[in-house]
């Protein structure tokens, strides 16, 4: 033990010396402006749910994972999500390997509340089976390299992992914080070395809606009011960009993910089309990439308080689901159209809870879900008692006979269009 | 008689490899190594000052963590920082630093099969690229006998699953040497034939190992060219 703690890192006095004098002047060693932020990169693995994400010299890794499990009593709906964080020995000489020091477990608390805060998982949706099954989520992220802001870096790697992550029955939405450590002079983003010589730090998370979703600020220097405010401005400005470029970086790599797996569409696939669907296809098919401020008639019919909570992404969300609904419609021209796949994965990353009453055997299965879940389906749909569901019942018997002709990945849009039609009938 | 491997590679065919060295910033040393879609990160740190109990002074003493992707450490984990620690023990010169301690960490970034070879070999590379002093370098890899007794190199996951046994072998580096020849053998056998570490799961023949050992030496000695050509 008294080993270890003679390998720790120290700072030497005149590093720290010349790192404050700098600093009153603003300037720091690296040569960035006090408010400047290192480069982010943002890569993903070959699987759903791992990211890796580089910014300066911190290297973080982050995986999710899924469970069935038991929901907890008090909350039979909702499914579970925890955050387990890693300070590997790789990242640092000073981290220890079991163990988890107090900074690894502030680190773990912090980026936890700031999901949680958010609302970026909606855990609603994560319920299969209400009062037996729910999906828990886990979310481990693995810091590789420390060059100071782990509370950033990690936090946007769990975000990225969120992002791409498919249970296989539904994908998940992400809220988008940001965080900001500062320490007097004010410095966002400090390197190790800069770490080594503050005398404080606060962290605010903010969703990009310029929410306060968590601040923490524990011990340190004491800091003006004005201060607070001061970084509480910079920070939302910082999250905004941040949320952009993670967005940018999911959606290239959804992108292409779908361009590999296009599959080819059979002749006629529409069972029941609508035609003032069809109209809209091609606007769609043009602006799919814009958020496109939609009012939808699903979302009024079964609005519900989730929806509040998440009215940050909810927009954007439903408008893409309405994309693809209307997409399913019209089989024979986007089946050449390599974007339309692109924008069926990206879409069901709408969180479903907005349809409440559907939501506990809502399945919106994607052609990537497992051969067993789609033998639970039509299980669980029987289980159902609902007079909606009892409609849905009977259109996917024969969807469940047709899917034993058709490829996989026709089914999920059958299920998505059967689904909005029954919706739009009953609102 | 030939078989259907499942990616349509023969059955003496290795996945493609890659590695790579210097990835991380803190580490002193620090190496990728992948084999297919098997892919591990390793780090070193070292040496630092002093030995843990229990551990011999006159010799330099490794402590291997092991981290998986997701996940508790459990048994399975300790089990293979065991058997990395006592495989990097037999290659490297304990006696350049006394009472020291080396840490090698291994991370698991994907699992497709075969994650035990791929951690030998990122952990010398990484080692390489930390500048321990080593006495040569291992090689691993996995043979695997399929239930109609054709010996598979290096098999992915499912078709581990698929096995009726497998076996991790680690041979040293085939070594190029300025001494003449004849010098480098132990007991009549050149000392690139020398196993360093065997683990075997589920049963075989003797003569079933024998076969995977002949196999894992040719496919160790191809590996071991691309390995002195990577870490140049």
């Amino acid at each position: 033990m008294e080993q270890r703690l003679a390998n720790t890192w120290r700072m030497t006095v005149n590093e720290k010396k010349f790192i404050e004098t700098a600093l009153h002047s603003d300037l720091r060693i690296d040569g960035r402006r006090p408010f400047d932020y290192r480069e982010l990169t943002v890569k993903f693995g070959r699987e759903d749910g791992s990211s890796e994400v580089q910014l300066g010299l911190t290297h973080v890794m982050g995986f999710v994972s899924s469970q069935l499990v038991q929901p907890y009593r008090d909350r039979p709906n909702e499914g579970t999500l925890s955050v387990y964080t890693e300070l590997s020995p790789m990242a640092d000489p000073s981290f220890e390997a079991g163990r988890p020091t107090e900074s690894a477990v502030e680190l773990g608390r912090v980026i936890d509340r700031g999901l949680r805060e958010s609302r970026a998982v909606d855990t609603e949706s994560l319920c299969v089976v209400s009062g037996k099954f729910v999906w828990s989520i886990r979310i481990d992220l693995h810091i590789l390299d420390n060059g100071g802001n782990l509370v950033d870096a990690a936090n946007i790697a769990a975000l990225a992992a969120l992002l791409t992550f498919r249970r296989p029955e539904c994908s998940l939405g992400g809220e988008d914080g940001q965080e900001v450590i500062v320490h007097p002079p004010e410095v966002i983003d400090p390197t190790h070395f800069e770490e080594g010589v503050m005398g404080g730090r606060l962290t605010a998370t903010l969703n990009a809606n310029g929410d306060v979703c968590a601040i923490q600020k524990a011990g340190g220097d004491g800091v003006m009011q004005s201060v607070i405010m001061q970084c509480l401005r910079i920070a939302s400005v910082k999250a905004a960009d941040i949320t952009a470029k993670i967005r940018k970086a999911v959606d290239s790599y959804n992108t292409e993910r779908a361009l590999s797996k296009i599959r080819r569409q059979p002749a006629s696939v529409a069972v029941q089309v609508t035609e003032p669907n069809q109209i809209e296809v091609k606007d769609f098919l043009s602006k799919h990439k814009e958020k496109l401020m939609l009012k939808s008639e699903e979302g009024g019919a079964s609005h519900s308080d989730d929806m509040e909570i998440e009215a940050q992404s909810s927009e954007q969300d439903k408008s893409r689901r309405r994309d693809s609904t209307s997409k399913s419609f019209v089989g024979g021209p986007l089946s050449w159209d390599p974007y339309s796949k692109g924008v069926d994965f990206e879409e069901l990353q709408a969180s479903i809870a907005s349809r409440v009453k559907v939501a506990p055997v809502e399945k919106l299965e994607k052609s990537r879900s497992d051969e067993p879940y789609k033998g639970e389906s039509p299980k669980l749909l029987a289980d159902s008692s609902t007079s909606l569901l009892s409609d849905e019942k009977a259109a996917t018997g024969l969807q469940i006979e047709k899917e034993k002709t058709l490829k996989d990945a026709v089914k999920p849009k059958h299920k998505r269009k059967k689904k909005a039609s029954t919706n739009t009938d009953a609102s | 008689m030939e078989i259907d491997r499942g990616d349509g590679r023969k059955p003496n065919q290795l996945r493609p490899v890659a590695c790579s060295r210097g990835i991380l910033n803190r580490a002193h040393g620090s190496a990728s190594w992948s084999q297919g879609e098997t892919k591990v990160l390793a780090a070193v740190y070292g040496p630092k000052a002093g030995t843990k109990k229990n551990e011999n002074p006159e010799k330099a003493c490794f402590e291997v963590i092991w981290k998986p992707k997701t996940g508790q450490i459990g048994k399975p984990e300790k089990e293979c920082e065991m058997i990395l620690k006592r495989t990097l023990q037999s290659i490297c010169l304990l006696n350049v630093h006394p009472n020291t301690t080396t840490s090698i960490i291994i991370q698991v970034v994907n699992d497709d099969g075969g994650l035990l070879p791929c951690a030998i070999n990122a952990a010398c590379a990484a080692l390489v690229d930390a500048g321990i002093p080593l006495k040569h370098l291992a090689a691993a890899i996995c043979c695997s006998l399929a239930k109609n007794g054709r010996v598979l190199l290096d098999p992915n996951k499912s078709e581990e699953q698929n096995m009726k046994g497998f076996v991790y072998l680690a041979f040293p580096n085939s070594i190029q040497s300025v001494l003449p020849e004849g010098s480098l053998q132990v007991g009549g056998e050149p000392v690139e034939h020398g196993i360093i570490t065997s683990v075997t799961h589920g049963a075989m023949s003797v003569d079933d190992y024998l076969l995977c050992l002949q196999r894992g030496r040719a496919a160790c000695e191809k590996l071991s060219v691309f390995i002195r050509s990577s870490l140049k």
